[in-house]
């Protein structure tokens, strides 16, 4: 359990009440983000996500193909998971194909930060795979699960989202979902040929050629989070551990482009007058739709980047792992 | 609102590895290896701390650090390392337990540094030996979280170090911040507590942890009841926002020299601080503003 001094937390609060934060931020002042989409090859889609000088999130999407629920059969679905780095668990399910928690229950070595070592990581893990699950899970999300279904009744895409926390420097949960959103954008699902075998039977084909992969149906309306942590009477963006240690309650909105709200989720153990959560849901709204804007920005402008590079017919390069940090 | 979002940058590519086997380790010059990276073929020299040998008996480093020399011996120091104590270093800590008659502290060490009860400056004069009343009480002192600035003092039997706070720069830390650095980054000077002239106190904890604050006032030699009850004080002082930015400023300073791997002394973070005053504090956490406001500052040092 991190600690904190009376000393601190007053002048971390003090820093909240009159907008100018310990590291110089005002309130509403987001930190820098360094991304990267489409560093794993053998996923479908992938992005990292590094913000400020230490939060860092990989996230791998993987398409499969499974039977649909017996309950809704014309649909596909998504399966979010989110773990504290681990090595040897990243290295079988992304190199070997193995299934993640074999190794996990093989060898555990919770690491990326300190103080979530042992059961603590299990428990955040747990947290933050249901945030991501409750909002991207139904049709709040904008995907179009429709889709996902290759043939009524039979078989489905199912779409793996696995989120690793590489390292830690605060405001995690934003950081996944927009690097899920990064991931989904950079997600190619291969196409599928369907056969009428007559008497009601089908048979499908999966095209081999990456060139005919195509997004995601809805992509431009998933939403991302907006984490606004209440500290003394004010609330603040993008915290920072320190801050996050002296959050009396925090409230995570997830907001779409068109600024609707996806999903609510309360965290922390304090209280929220019912004035301040509509003063904070407003502010999630405008800056969730600014935030998305840019990410879209980005997003197009490294795509048309690697396409041009492709045109040219030269060789794209990712940095990947090797970027300068 | 505007957030910065960047491409990652590929690392700049430098020539050090000019002469890859015969490197000369009597050289003056600094040399920095790889993990694996061949320190000398010579079969002369021992290996030390961070090397090992390998099968023609070539000492090879098994860190990422500064070859030292010492006679035969040779050693890595890595660069992102835990920090050991050196008895005299001055340190920051934070209180992790309070243990009976000692505290447990957090120096960023392989283990809590210890802090015993009888080596802090109790109320009611200097020279008082601690009571059972003190012993009962030890929460008034130093509790759980609370930041401290300290000396070492010895080690224990299991290489555990250990503190003491006598004297009158040693205190409870408040009206500030921590900002947390590589420790290989702080260096060693005559003293570790600085007033700078935009009137901003700082601790340079030899662990890496620094502490940026706003100065205590009152004299903190006399010992009368008050200014002892000062030293344990859990309650800042008033903090206005134009000392609240210069304390900001002076953090954000301090990372950025961090992040470009830059020792740490007073003079550097003087020259750092009067390079960024031209830039808005928060701009200070942009990755441009680091470069320039870091350049300026070491080629200010390098003038002198």
């Amino acid at each position: 359990m991190p600690y904190l001094s009376q000393a601190e937390r007053d002048y971390i609060t003090e820093g909240v009440q009159s907008d100018l934060r310990a590291d110089g931020r005002g309130r509403l002042d987001y930190r820098a983000l360094v991304l990267e989409t489409g560093i794993i090859s053998q996923a479908n889609g992938s992005a990292r996500v590094r913000l400020g000088d230490g939060t860092d999130v990989l996230v791998g999407v993987k398409v499969e193909i499974d039977q649909v629920e017996p309950d809704a059969d014309n649909v596909g679905k998504v399966v979010c998971n989110v773990e504290w780095y681990d090595i040897l668990s990243f290295c079988f399910h992304y190199v070997h194909g193995y299934d993640s928690n074999y190794a996990k229950r093989t060898i555990s070595s919770p690491s990326a930060s300190q103080q979530f070592e042992g059961h603590g990581a299990d428990d955040l893990n747990n947290e933050l795979t249901q945030a991501l699950q409750r909002v991207l899970g139904g049709p709040q999300c904008g995907i179009n699960f429709e889709k996902l279904c290759i043939i009524k009744g039979q078989q489905c895409w199912i779409v793996y989202i696995d989120a690793m926390i590489l390292d830690y420097s605060g405001n995690v949960l934003d950081t996944i979902f927009m690097a899920t959103k990064a991931a989904l954008f950079n997600t190619r699902i291969p196409k599928t040929q369907i056969q009428d075998l007559g008497d009601g039977e089908f048979e499908f084909e999966v095209l081999d050629d990456v060139e005919d992969a195509e997004r995601l149906d809805g992509i431009e309306n998933i939403p991302i989070g907006v984490t606004l942590n209440k500290i003394g009477t004010g609330h603040i963006i993008d915290a920072s551990p320190l801050e996050e240690l002296c959050t009396e309650a925090k409230l995570t909105i997830a907001v779409n482009k068109d600024s609707q709200i996806c999903g609510i989720q309360k965290g922390a153990e304090g209280g929220i007058e019912p004035g301040l959560m509509s003063e904070m849901i407003q502010t999630a709204k405008r800056i969730g739709q600014s935030l998305i804007q840019q990410l879209d920005q980005k997003l197009q402008d490294e795509e048309r980047q690697v396409d041009e590079k492709r045109l040219n017919g030269e060789n794209i390069e990712k940095l990947g792992f090797f970027a300068m940090v | 609102m505007d957030v910065q979002i960047l491409s990652p940058e590929a690392p700049s590519k430098t020539n050090s590895h000019k002469n890859q086997n015969a490197m000369d380790v009597d050289g003056g010059d600094v040399q920095l290896v790889m993990p694996g990276e061949t320190i000398t073929s010579d079969l002369q020299f021992m290996r030390g701390h961070g090397t090992y040998l390998d099968s023609e008996s070539t000492v090879i480093s098994s860190v990422a650090g500064v070859v030292e020399r010492v006679n035969k011996l040779i050693s890595v120091r890595a660069l992102k390392a835990r920090y050991t104590g050196e008895i005299g270093d001055i340190v920051v800590g934070r209180i992790t337990e309070v243990a009976p008659k000692r505290w447990k502290v957090n120096v960023n060490g392989r283990q809590d540094a210890i802090l015993m009860l009888s080596a802090i400056s109790l109320p009611g004069g200097i020279q008082r030996r601690k009571n059972e009343e003190d012993e009962l009480q030890m929460r008034k002192f130093f509790a759980e979280g609370d930041m401290v600035a300290a000396e070492v003092q010895a080690f224990f039997v299991d290489g555990a170090i250990g503190l003491h706070t006598r004297g009158h720069q040693f205190s409870k830390l408040r009206n500030g911040s921590l900002v947390v650095v590589p420790s290989a980054l702080v260096q060693r000077c005559k003293s570790h507590f600085h007033l700078l002239p935009c009137g901003v106190h700082l601790v340079l904890g030899l662990n890496g942890y620094i502490w940026v604050s706003k100065p205590v006032i009152g004299n903190p030699e006399s010992t009368d009841e008050a200014d002892i009850e000062r030293t344990y004080s859990n309650k800042n002082d008033i903090i206005d926002d134009a000392e609240r930015e210069s304390i900001a400023r002076v953090c954000n300073c301090l990372r950025a020299l961090a992040r470009k791997f830059m020792h740490i002394n007073d003079t550097i973070i003087i020259y750092t601080y009067e390079a960024s005053l031209k830039y808005p504090v928060k701009d200070l956490l942009k990755k441009d503003v680091v470069d320039s406001i870091t350049s300026e500052a070491s080629q200010k040092l390098t003038m002198e």
